[in-house]
C-alpha cells in the first residue's frame, strides 16, 4: 500500500470540505470533551457507546427512505436514554439483555442494509463516519450539542458531581438529582447522535470517553478534568481528521486509534505519580 | 414450494450444509457455555473481547491465514490489554475497558478500510456462515470436544462458586481460578465462533441461549442442555431464513437467537404447571416465590 | 491437658487493601467450644469470617484454623435464583474431599441425603433452594457443612430473618453439632442469645473483648462494642440485659 506524502495544512484549508469537517470536529470536541468528563466521572462509558450503536438501524432506514438520519437517530437515541433512565431504578435490566438489545440493533440494521444498499460503503460510513460527507446541517446540530453541553455543565455540574460522590446525601441536600441525571443522559444521547456523521455509530466513545479518560490521568479537580478533556478531544480530533484526509480513512477509526495510543502513553508516563483525588468543590 | 422442499432445499446446497454444520457445532458448545457466561455476569467482558479481537481477524484476513488463528491472537492481546488497563486505580474498570476496546476496534477498522487492501470488513463484523472453511469446521469441532471436556470437569466448581462464592472457598475451591478458567474458555469460544458470526454479533450465541431458557432451568446441567438445544435450533432457523428470504446469514442466526431470548424473557412459553406441582408435593408452608428478577 | 486451639489469632489484623478494618485480634478457641461473635454492622464480624475462611490474608499477625472451616453465610449472600435443589447444595459439601473434576459419587449422594434428614429437610431434598424459607435455607447450608464434615463451622448471623419456630430448630442443631465435638463460631446481633455460648468475642473494628459471657457481657464492654447502637436495660453486676439497635444495610 503506498502512502501519499502528507499534505500541508494550508492546502487542506483551501478545501471547503476540510473547513466544514474541521468545524464539525471542533464542535464535537467541545461536546465530547465536556460531556466526556461527566461520562467518566459518572461511569456512563457503556451508555455513550450503546447510545451510538443503538441508532444503527434507524440510520439505515433513514438513509434508504431519504429522510434526515438525524431525526431517526434522535428518536432512537432519546428512546434509548429514556429506557435506560427508567430501568436505572431497578437492579439493572441485566447486562445480558442490554448487550443482546445492541446485538439485535446491529443485526436488524445489517439485514435491512443488505437488502437496500448495493455496496458496503454506505454501511461503512454509517458505522465509522466520514470526513468528506459532512454538511452544514451536521455542523449546526453539533453546535447545538456543544452549546447544550456547555450550558448543562454550568448549570448542573455541581449536581452531577455531588451525585457521583454520594447520591444519598445529594438528594437529602435537596439537589434535584433524579432530574439532573435524566438531563445528563439526554444530553449524552443527543451529543452522541450529533457525532454520528463524523465518527460513526460504533466509535462514539472515541470522542466521548477516551479523551476524558486520558485527561483524568492528569486532572486535578473537576474543572481541570473538563478543560483537559476538551483539549485532548480537540487534539485527537484534529490529528484524526488530518490523518483521515491524508490516508483516505474514515475519521472514527483514526481518532479511536490515536486516542488509544495517547491514553496508553499517558497512563505509562504518569504511572509513577500517586492518584490525585478530584476535589468535589471544584465543580464548574 | 411444499414443506418438504422448504426443509430439504438448504440441505441440497453444499454451502448451506456446511453453514448448518458450523452453526450446529457452535450452538452445542456455546449454548451450554452461555449458562455460565450469564451466571457469572460476563456479558460485558464477552462483548468487549469480541470487539477487541477485530485487529487479529483483519490481519489474518489480509494475510490469507485462517481467521480462527487471527481471532485467537486478537482475543489474547485484547484480554491482556484490558487486564492491564483495568489495573490502573485512577480509572474505573468499565471506562478503562471502553478505552481499550474502542482503540482496538478502531485499529481493526483502520486496517480493514485502508484503501488498496481487500476489505472484507462486512463479513468480519457481521459474520459469514456461508463462507465457512474447513479450518473453521475443524476448529468448531475441536471446540466441542475441548470445551465439552472442560465444562464437564469444571462443572462442580463452577456451580459451587456461582451459588456461594465464599462458601466455595471454604470447600477448597479458589473462586478466582474458577473465574479465570471460565474466561479462558469464553475467549477460545469467542475466537472460534467469531469466524462464523462476526465480531459484532457473536455475543448472541454466548448469551442468548441462557437468557431464553432460564425460566425453565431446574438445574445447571438441564439449563446447559436446554441452552445447547435451543442454540442449535435457533441457529438452524437462522440459516433456513437466510436461504429462503435472502437475508444476511450471520445476522439471521444472531437475530433468531435474540428472538428466542426475547421470548424467554417475556415469559413464553409459560410454566405455571411445574410450580403448582411442586407446591402440592413439597408441602411448603407458603406458596413458592418467583425467584427475584435480577437475572442469572 | 489442654488440646491445641482450633482457631487461633495472634496480633492479627485484616483489611481490604487500605487501612485495616479489623485489628488487635488475639484469641484462642478450644475444640468443641461455641463462640458468639458480637459487634455492630461494619464492625468486622464478616471480615473475621472472611479471614478465617482464607478469602483474606491477614495484613498483620497470624490467623489460623485447623482444617477447613465450613462457612454458613447469611442467605441473602447466596444466589436465590440459582437453579439448585436442596440436595444439590448439600452435595456441594463433598467438594471438600478434593477431586473437584469428578462428579459426585454414590457415597457422597448418600451422605448428602442423610445430612438433609438430620437437619429435618429430608422431604425437601428436591425443592429449589430459592423456594425454601429463610430457616430452611440455613438448615440446608448446615447440611452442606455436615457433608463437608467440617470440625469448625462459621455461621454468619444464622438466625437473622428466621421465624422463631425455625430458629429454635436451628438452635437445637447447634447443640447437636457441639455434642459431636464441633467448634462453632456464630456471629449474632442478639446480645441475649450470646449468653448461652461458651465464649464471646466482641468486635468493633478491633477486638474489644474475648472471654466467657460472665466476663464479657458487662455494661462497659457492650458499650465499647456497640457504641450508640446499644440500649442497656439493667444495671448491676454481671451480664446485663441489653438490646441492640440494628441498622440493616440493603
Amino acid at each position: 500500500m503506498e502512502i501519499a506524502s502528507p499534505p500541508s495544512l494550508f492546502d487542506l484549508l483551501e478545501l471547503p470540505v476540510f473547513r466544514t469537517a474541521s468545524l464539525e470536529i471542533a464542535l464535537l470536541a467541545i461536546a465530547g470533551g465536556l460531556l466526556g468528563a461527566w461520562i467518566v466521572l459518572r461511569r456512563l462509558a457503556f451508555f455513550a457507546h450503546a447510545a451510538g450503536t443503538a441508532t444503527f438501524p434507524g440510520l439505515v432506514v433513514a438513509e434508504a427512505a431519504g429522510v434526515s438520519p438525524r431525526l431517526a437517530a434522535l428518536v432512537v437515541g432519546l428512546g434509548f436514554a429514556g429506557g435506560v433512565e427508567r430501568a436505572g431504578g431497578r437492579s439493572r435490566l441485566t447486562d445480558a439483555t442490554t448487550a443482546l438489545a445492541l446485538v439485535a440493533a446491529l443485526g436488524i440494521g445489517i439485514v435491512l442494509a443488505s437488502d437496500v444498499f448495493e455496496s458496503g460503503a454506505v454501511v461503512d460510513r454509517l458505522l465509522f463516519g466520514t470526513a468528506i460527507g459532512l454538511g452544514s446541517a451536521d455542523v449546526a446540530f453539533s453546535a447545538v450539542a456543544a452549546a447544550l453541553a456547555a450550558a448543562g455543565t454550568v448549570a448542573l455540574g455541581r449536581a452531577w458531581t455531588a451525585t457521583g460522590f454520594d447520591p444519598g446525601a445529594s438528594t437529602a441536600l435537596g439537589l434535584p438529582t433524579r432530574q439532573a441525571d435524566s438531563v445528563l443522559l439526554v444530553l449524552v444521547a443527543l451529543a452522541a447522535v450529533a457525532s454520528l456523521p463524523a465518527v460513526g455509530a460504533l466509535l462514539v466513545a472515541a470522542l466521548f470517553v477516551t479523551p476524558a479518560a486520558t485527561a483524568r490521568l492528569f486532572a486535578r479537580g473537576v474543572s481541570g478534568l473538563l478543560a483537559g478533556s476538551v483539549a485532548v478531544a480537540a487534539a485527537l480530533g484534529a490529528a484524526g481528521l488530518y490523518a483521515s484526509f491524508w490516508l483516505d480513512l474514515p475519521p472514527g477509526p483514526a481518532v479511536a486509534v490515536l486516542g488509544g495510543v495517547a491514553y496508553a502513553l499517558c497512563a505509562v508516563v504518569t504511572a509513577v505519580r500517586p492518584r490525585t483525588p478530584l476535589r468535589a468543590q471544584e465543580a464548574a | 414450494m411444499d414443506v418438504l422442499d422448504l426443509l430439504l432445499d438448504p440441505l441440497r446446497s453444499g454451502i448451506d450444509r456446511r453453514a448448518l454444520a458450523e452453526v450446529a457445532l457452535l450452538g452445542v458448545v456455546c449454548g451450554g457455555l452461555s449458562f455460565w457466561v450469564v451466571g457469572y455476569r460476563l456479558a460485558y467482558p464477552a462483548e468487549s473481547l469480541a470487539h477487541g479481537l477485530l485487529p487479529g481477524l483483519v490481519l489474518a484476513s489480509l494475510a490469507g491465514a485462517p481467521l480462527v488463528l487471527g481471532a485467537l491472537g486478537g482475543v489474547a492481546v485484547a484480554a491482556a490489554l484490558v487486564a492491564l488497563a483495568a489495573r490502573d486505580e485512577r480509572i474505573d474498570a468499565d471506562t478503562a475497558t471502553a478505552v481499550v476496546v474502542t482503540g482496538m476496534f478502531g485499529l481493526g477498522a483502520l486496517l480493514a478500510l485502508a484503501p488498496e487492501t481487500p476489505a472484507r470488513l462486512g463479513e468480519l463484523l457481521f459474520g459469514d456462515p456461508l463462507g465457512v472453511t474447513d479450518a473453521d469446521l475443524v476448529a468448531a469441532g475441536a471446540l466441542v470436544v475441548v470445551g465439552g471436556l472442560a465444562l464437564a470437569a469444571l462443572h462442580r466448581p463452577l456451580a459451587a462458586t456461582a451459588f456461594d462464592r465464599v462458601g466455595a472457598r471454604s470447600l477448597g475451591i479458589a473462586p478466582e481460578r474458577v473465574q479465570l478458567a471460565l474466561l479462558l474458555l469464553l475467549s477460545v469460544a469467542l475466537a472460534v465462533a467469531v469466524t462464523g458470526l462476526g465480531s459484532l454479533l457473536v455475543l448472541a450465541v454466548l448469551v442468548a441461549p441462557a437468557v431464553a431458557v432460564r425460566r425453565h432451568a431446574s438445574s445447571p446441567p438441564a439449563a446447559m442442555a436446554a441452552g445447547a438445544g435451543l442454540a442449535v435450533v435457533a441457529g438452524a432457523i437462522g440459516i433456513y431464513a437466510s436461504h429462503h428470504l435472502g437475508s444476511a446469514a450471520g445476522a439471521s442466526v444472531a437475530l433468531s437467537l435474540v428472538l428466542a431470548a426475547a421470548l424467554g424473557t417475556l415469559g413464553w412459553p409459560p410454566r405455571p404447571v411445574a410450580a403448582a406441582r411442586r407446591y402440592r408435593a413439597g408441602g411448603l408452608a407458603t406458596p413458592p416465590r418467583r425467584p427475584p428478577s435480577p437475572g442469572l | 491437658m489442654t488440646a491445641a486451639p482450633v482457631v487461633l489469632a495472634r496480633g492479627a489484623a485484616l483489611g481490604y487493601g487500605g487501612a485495616p478494618v479489623l485489628e488487635d485480634l488475639d484469641f484462642a478457641v478450644p475444640a468443641g467450644a461455641s463462640v458468639g461473635v458480637l459487634g455492630p454492622n461494619g464492625g468486622g464480624k464478616t471480615t473475621l469470617f472472611a479471614g478465617l475462611v482464607g478469602a483474606l490474608a491477614p495484613t498483620a499477625g497470624e490467623l489460623e484454623v485447623q482444617g477447613r472451616p465450613a462457612y454458613v453465610a447469611q442467605t441473602d449472600r447466596t444466589r436465590l435464583d440459582f437453579p439448585v435443589s436442596a440436595l444439590d447444595v448439600a452435595l456441594m459439601g463433598s467438594l471438600a474431599s478434593g477431586r473437584w473434576w469428578l462428579p459426585a459419587s454414590r457415597a457422597d449422594r448418600r451422605a448428602a441425603s442423610l445430612s438433609l434428614e438430620r437437619v429435618g429437610l429430608g422431604s425437601e431434598s428436591g425443592t429449589r433452594f430459592g423456594e425454601l424459607s429463610g430457616g430452611q435455607r440455613q438448615r440446608v447450608l448446615i447440611a452442606r457443612a455436615l457433608v463437608q464434615d467440617a470440625r469448625v463451622l462459621l455461621l454468619d448471623e444464622p438466625l437473622a430473618g428466621v421465624d422463631p419456630a425455625s430458629a429454635e430448630g436451628i438452635e437445637d442443631l447447634f447443640s447437636a453439632l457441639r455434642d459431636e465435638g464441633r467448634t462453632l463460631l456464630v456471629s449474632t446481633h442478639d446480645v441475649q442469645s450470646a449468653r448461652v455460648f461458651d465464649l464471646v468475642l466482641c468486635l468493633n473494628r478491633r477486638q474489644v473483648a474475648f472471654g466467657p459471657p460472665a466476663e464479657t457481657l458487662g455494661r462497659g464492654i457492650l458499650e465499647a462494642t456497640y457504641g450508640s447502637e446499644i440500649v442497656v436495660l439493667d444495671g448491676g453486676d454481671g451480664p446485663v440485659r441489653a438490646v441492640t439497635v440494628q441498622h440493616h444495610d440493603h
